[in-house]
């Protein structure tokens, strides 16, 4: 047996894998080519988006929402059968974290005067529960795309919406509730929200962001103010951060130090293929919180942030089958503009 | 690059069609993800493997606007891609190799446990070649792997390691040399022969 035979011989029982064990590799490729098809004419803008509260009454909701909400959807077109593959293990969270960190300067920075407004839009998948008239709660699935106008600096309530609502969508073996297609088509422009509480330290204007650290521990100690520890903490840290990166955005230097500390955050996964409100499919980051998984996706190419999504992955207090999806939003351009539109009179 | 010859022979086709249409790049994983998996898999272990393999073609797929069309297999290309991207974890494959030398047990095949038969028949000199295997400059490892478990020819080796044939091929002389040194110590039933390496 020469030197050769015995090359060849040597681990030659690894095996051949199959299709099964290709599976990661597969959906990161899937998930380039389909970025590839689709995406590639919004490049340009930096993107964001958040959701927040709506006038008729629809639950807009970041994980948070989600959490309180005493009912769940599920996205009919997004294949709830086939929850997505988690890989338990942090490092590969933070490796996806450090390259979205360290590929922040690939889309063009923004810089937004304080008299001036940033313009997000956004395709968003919200779960509703609305009462109805014999106090019998019912659910769906609104969908919508929205512009939002929000003030460089200041709170919300200067802030203004378009929205277009499109045809709900349904929870399964639920009807449809009438009141679901009230709201249908062109909405606004109109005030965001009427009052904004929102906690000084947790604005998320661009004057208040563009001061927070740039350094990541810092960041990570900001992510926890007034949280304590433990995993209660780390969730809403994690739903934090997702609030800083919907509908709101920060310079270059504040965005990789948020990932970076995001990526210090307990407990964060990998999901290797989500896809988010407009289809678009990528690879997320991901904390789970009583069955609930709040997932940020960025895309598999160049690590820039896409959307989020909330999927039921475990036994929780709304009931759902696992996989899903409860809010889904994709965060499609953000721009600067000076003026925000004339709101209607109601 | 035999058994495939009839699949391999449009995959310039395939990549020229996927510059219009992205999707159509499927096929080119499906066609040599399992070979590049299971290389990779052989060199580094499983969990490195996973990221590298997945690296190699979405890497393919942002470059397949550069491939050569002349070129209608596109092993040689994708092996040079997964050997780039190997460089980068060439400690750890040295590492693990020298816990073999050591310890007479493979990090790298723990996992495929299972097929302990084809283990025990390559074991005996396992941690022999191991060794031998580390000790091997870089390039002399990469090219004598590309042909022995890559299954490229010396002209595809080149190809893949952007060398010149003649490189190659004195590269895989020298590496084979070394091992017959190094395994002849171990096991003097080996028919050791000074032969010269043709292609």
């Amino acid at each position: 047996m020469n030197e050769m035979t015995r090359l060849e011989r040597f681990r030659s029982e690894v095996p051949l894998p199959g299709p099964a064990d290709l599976r990661t590799e597969e959906s990161r490729l899937l998930d380039a080519m389909a970025h590839a098809a689709t995406v590639r004419p919004v490049r340009g803008a930096g993107r964001t988006r958040r959701a927040r509260r709506l006038r008729f009454g629809l639950v807009a909701g970041l994980a948070a929402a989600a959490l309180t909400a005493g009912v769940a959807g599920v996205a009919l077109h997004q294949k709830p059968a086939a929850p997505p593959v988690i890989h338990a293990e942090n490092a590969a969270a933070a490796r996806i974290l450090t390259r979205a960190a360290d590929n922040v300067s690939e889309a063009p920075e923004l810089h937004p005067r304080p008299d001036q407004f940033l313009v997000f839009t956004s395709q968003t998948m919200n779960t509703v529960d609305s009462v109805e008239q014999g106090g019998r709660a019912s659910h769906y699935l609104s969908r919508g795309k929205r512009t939002i106008w929000l003030p460089a600096r200041g709170d919300a309530t200067h802030g203004v919406i378009e929205e277009e609502v499109l045809k709900p969508h349904a929870y399964p073996g639920r009807p449809i509730p009438p009141e679901a297609y009230e709201n249908i088509g062109r909405h606004g422009p109109e005030k965001a929200v009427d009052e904004d509480n929102t906690a000084d330290y947790l604005r998320t204007d661009y004057a208040h962001l563009s001061r927070l650290p740039t350094d990541p521990a810092k960041m990570y100690e900001h992510l926890y103010i007034q949280l304590g520890t433990g995993p209660l903490a780390d969730a809403r840290a994690w739903d934090y951060v997702g609030g800083m990166l919907v509908e709101a955005y920060m310079p270059a230097a504040q965005r990789a130090a948020l990932f970076r500390a995001a990526a210090m955050i307990h407990g964060v996964t990998v999901v290797r293929s989500a896809t988010d409100a407009a289809g678009r499919r990528g690879i997320a980051v991901a904390s789970t919180w009583k069955g609930l998984r709040t997932e940020y996706i960025f895309t598999p190419e160049t690590y820039q942030f896409l959307g989020l999504r909330t999927v039921v992955v475990g036994p929780t207090r709304v009931k759902a089958p696992v996989g899903s999806v409860l809010t889904s939003t994709a965060q499609l351009s953000v721009s600067v503009a000076d003026h925000a539109p004339k709101v209607k009179r109601r | 690059m035999s058994e495939t010859s009839r699949a391999e022979a449009d995959d310039a086709a395939v990549i020229g069609r996927s510059r219009q249409e992205p999707e159509a790049f499927a096929e080119v994983f499906r066609r040599y993800a399992p070979d590049i998996k299971r290389y990779v898999t052989r060199r580094l272990g499983p969990e490195a493997a996973e990221d590298v393999a997945a690296e190699t073609f979405l890497a393919a797929f942002r470059q397949r606007g550069g491939y050569d069309l002349s070129r209608r297999n596109a092993r040689p290309w994708l092996y040079g891609i997964a050997t780039n991207l190997m460089g980068r974890h060439v400690r750890t494959e040295v590492r693990q190799l020298r816990i073999l030398e050591r310890t007479g047990t493979d990090p790298v095949t723990a996992s495929f446990a299972e097929r302990s038969d084809e283990r025990l028949s390559a074991e005996a000199s396992g941690p022999t070649l191991a060794g031998a295997l580390a000790a091997l400059p870089n390039g002399h490892r990469d090219a004598l792997l590309l042909v022995v478990w890559g299954d490229l020819s010396y002209p595809e080796a080149a190809q893949a390691l952007g060398v010149r044939v003649g490189t190659v091929r004195s590269r895989i002389n020298r590496a084979r040399r070394n091992l017959r040194r190094d395994l002849g110590g171990v096991n003097p039933m080996a028919i050791v022969r000074e032969e010269t390496t043709h292609e």
